[in-house]
């Protein structure tokens, strides 16, 4: 049985009228799993993390976390989860330390467990040095890693992740992807909501595709992009007599489609490793010079791209 | 509990290092209370200087020797009972009397007629005089003290002149009755002679609720205890706002995503606001003993009253919490909420006026039983004496607390 079931969920704001905003979403999350919620901006992610939160009621459908039920049975699901918000959600006035105890004492740590899990966590977030630092003088990626850092203090079987890159630096960015596949080697189970199709591709065990409310595909990342049914795409340009060459690289074996796009040529193939030595050998036979070629694998992009009609950041 | 605390912790120390919100819920009022107690005089009472009236007492006398009703009311303004509020002196004509209210010298002239003793000893019932009030019209307080003065003296006259009007018509109907005739007559002369008339003339001074063995309450104290009691409604407000500040910030979010009960985060948060203005009535009241010498009263009514006041500033602040949706909108609410009850409860006139309409007004109010509380409390009343004054606020207390939890419930569910 998976840790977090999610049947048919759903939530629509002052109905019968108001924006359905989860229309019937299920899932379910393995134990030790990073399952990705990827989807556009108000395409439901958080409304999903906020009712599996327990902090919005779903008005239809239901939830089990670690067996409890989100509608039925909440203070035990608060109990299981731990919940790293999208915004920074720490009081700036105190320092990092003073918000790790307080947050902990709200999940209910006290005394030496207390003080040993705050100096864990302040390890694991690199922030020893600067603990008794307030945090509004924190740079934005260190009040992320305090942010996540607070979910953390009571070992949560599930952690619940919304876009919690967002608006920090990459050198940041890369320590807190670290840190989340360092958690999942340890065994814990991953929520992960996210618009950025490369963290997705990275960090996750499965992912599931929402859009408008409802989720429109879910799977491994090899799943999903056999969905767009294409190959790698080759697009290239020679400096003369594209059209001639373009005849030419039809030939070639593990081609499976030519066409001109303004001044390149883009190729469609299962395998470019082996289809590119041969373009550049064709070309060369021909008199020609390719003098630019890139190659694109299939991608999350182009599966939402394919299943909406519409590009991920529209 | 644990977390109770905790959240309580967290906000008292956010509101105690909070230096804004520290001069508003302490400077203020200590500053405010210093400056109209110094307006009004400082410690000892309400010291209105003395008002400068000159008398010209033009009266010739009633046609009997002795008869002078003039003098009688010349008399009274000059006695001893009245020398703290009215400077008299007298001036021989209306002319020169009038000239020193014009020339600043007094505030009021009282000008008695000629024909004021004749018409007052006469036997005339329907004949009439006047006597001339000619004041400055800036000096309100003084004119008004002798028009009273003059007022109740006219209408002594007037009373005895109408029951020797009465006595002598009595006197003409019992005229067959030599026993009914003798009584009647000795009253009709009893009633128009001068002595029997203005031995009864008498200046009653209305004290509010003060005894013979009442202590005296200071302006300061009594400013600062309607001070105390408003700043007090703006203390809790500042701490109770942090509900607000953080469902915007999202901390109260994901407080609720802890296994922490919607009723803990609330109790936390009532009993920081509860802590904070009780802390800040206690600085107040050693302030206000400290700098201004302020004679609180007994131990038990101060201790019960602060107690009281904090838990009707606690659940007035979470209550109007409850009904707004961001902080700015809560602190709009919050202060015309606060200076409606203050004006009504008479935060900034204490226990000055407390009857007529305004008075009946002020019961309405929490902080109109809470200033009266203090008032009785600081002439030496005890936890008895002021039961009503601390179980009505009690209840106004409660009630804002429940009807503020049950909006939150409803709100945060």
């Amino acid at each position: 049985m998976s840790i977090v079931e999610v049947k048919e969920l759903r939530k629509q704001y002052d109905p019968p009228k108001g924006v359905l905003a989860v229309d019937g979403v299920s899932f379910g999350i393995e134990q030790g799993e990073i399952f990705s919620l990827l989807g556009p901006n108000g395409a439901g992610k958080s409304t999903t993390i906020s009712m599996l939160s327990c902090l919005l009621k779903p008005t239809g459908g239901d939830a089990t976390v670690a067996g409890h039920s989100v509608v039925s049975d909440p203070q035990a699901v608060k109990e299981t989860i731990g919940v790293v918000p999208q915004d920074i959600a720490l009081y700036p006035d105190m320092s990092a330390r003073e918000n790790l105890v307080f947050w902990g004492r709200m999940y209910g740590l006290s005394g030496d467990e207390l003080k040993r899990r705050v100096d864990e966590v302040l390890e694991l977030i690199t922030l020893v040095d600067r603990q008794k630092d307030r945090v509004d003088k924190f740079s934005g990626g260190m009040k992320r890693r305090v942010n996540i850092g607070v979910a953390l203090l009571h070992k949560p079987k599930v952690l619940y992740l919304d876009e919690p890159t967002v608006g920090i630096d990459p050198q940041s960015r890369r320590s807190i992807l670290d840190g989340i596949l360092a958690l999942r080697d340890q065994g814990m189970t991953i929520l992960y909501t996210t618009h950025y199709m490369a963290e997705a591709q990275e960090l996750s065990d499965r992912i599931a595709i929402v859009d408008h409310g409802k989720m429109i595909a879910v799977g491994t990342h090899e799943e999903l992009v056999k969905i767009v049914g294409e190959g790698a795409r080759v697009s290239a340009r020679v400096d003369h007599y594209l059209e001639g060459m373009a005849e030419r690289w039809r030939e070639v074996k593990g081609v499976e489609k030519v066409e001109i796009e303004e001044d390149e040529a883009v190729l469609l193939t299962e395998d470019p490793n082996e289809v590119l030595p041969r373009l550049f050998e064709a070309a060369a036979t021909a008199g020609s010079r390719i003098t630019e070629i890139n190659v694109t694998e299939p991608n999350l992009e182009m599966v939402f791209l394919h299943l909406t009609g519409r590009a991920l950041r529209e | 509990m644990i977390k109770i605390l905790a959240i309580a912790w967290k906000d008292l120390r956010s509101t105690f290092r909070n230096v804004p919100a520290l001069v508003m819920m302490l400077v203020a009022p200590l500053a405010l209370a210093a400056l109209l107690g110094f307006a009004f005089g400082g410690g000892g009472g309400f010291d209105i200087a003395a008002t400068k009236v000159v008398v010209a007492n033009l009266d010739k006398g009633g046609a009997e020797a002795g008869q002078s009703a003039g003098a009688a009311i010349q008399s009274i303004l000059s006695s001893k009972d009245l020398k703290d509020v009215l400077e008299t002196s007298t001036k021989s004509s209306a002319a020169a009397a009038r000239q020193a209210v014009d020339d600043g010298e007094a505030a009021v002239a009282v000008i008695v007629p000629e024909d004021f003793s004749a018409v007052v000893y006469g036997s005339d019932p329907t004949a009439t005089s006047q006597v001339e009030l000619y004041e400055n019209p800036t000096s309100e307080i003084g004119g008004s003290i002798v028009e009273g003065v003059v007022g109740q003296v006219l209408a002594d006259f007037n009373g005895a002149r109408a029951a020797a009007a009465g006595a002598v018509a009595l006197r003409s109907d019992a005229a067959g009755d030599p026993a009914a005739a003798q009584v009647a007559g000795t009253a009709a002369e009893q009633f128009t002679h001068a002595g029997g008339v203005s031995a009864g003339l008498q200046i009653s001074q209305r004290s509010p609720q003060a005894g013979a063995t009442e202590k005296e309450v200071s302006v300061t104290g009594a400013i600062l205890s309607g001070m105390m009691i408003f700043f007090m409604f703006f203390g809790a407000a500042n701490v109770a706002r942090t509900i607000l500040t953080e469902d915007r910030d999202g901390t109260m979010p994901r407080l609720f995503t802890t296994p922490t009960r919607h009723g803990v985060i609330i109790a936390g948060k009532f009993v920081s606001v509860f802590v904070t203005v009780l802390v800040q009535a206690i600085v107040l009241l050693i302030a206000g003993r400290l700098m201004f010498s302020i004679q609180w009263g007994r131990l038990d009514a101060v201790v019960l009253l602060t107690v009281v006041a904090a838990g009707v500033a606690g659940g007035l602040a979470l209550l109007v919490i409850s009904f707004a949706k961001t902080p700015a909108q809560a602190g709009a609410i919050g202060s015309g909420v606060y200076l409606i009850l203050a004006l009504l409860g008479g935060n900034f006139t204490g226990t000055a006026q407390t009857s007529g309409v305004y008075g009946i007004v002020q019961k309405f109010t929490p902080n109109g039983w809470l200033i009266e509380g203090w008032d009785t409390t600081m002439r030496g009343g005890g936890a008895l004496d002021i039961r009503w004054q601390l179980l009505v606020p009690l209840g106004f207390a409660v009630a804002f607390f429940l009807f503020a939890v049950l909006k939150m419930r409803r709100r945060f569910a």
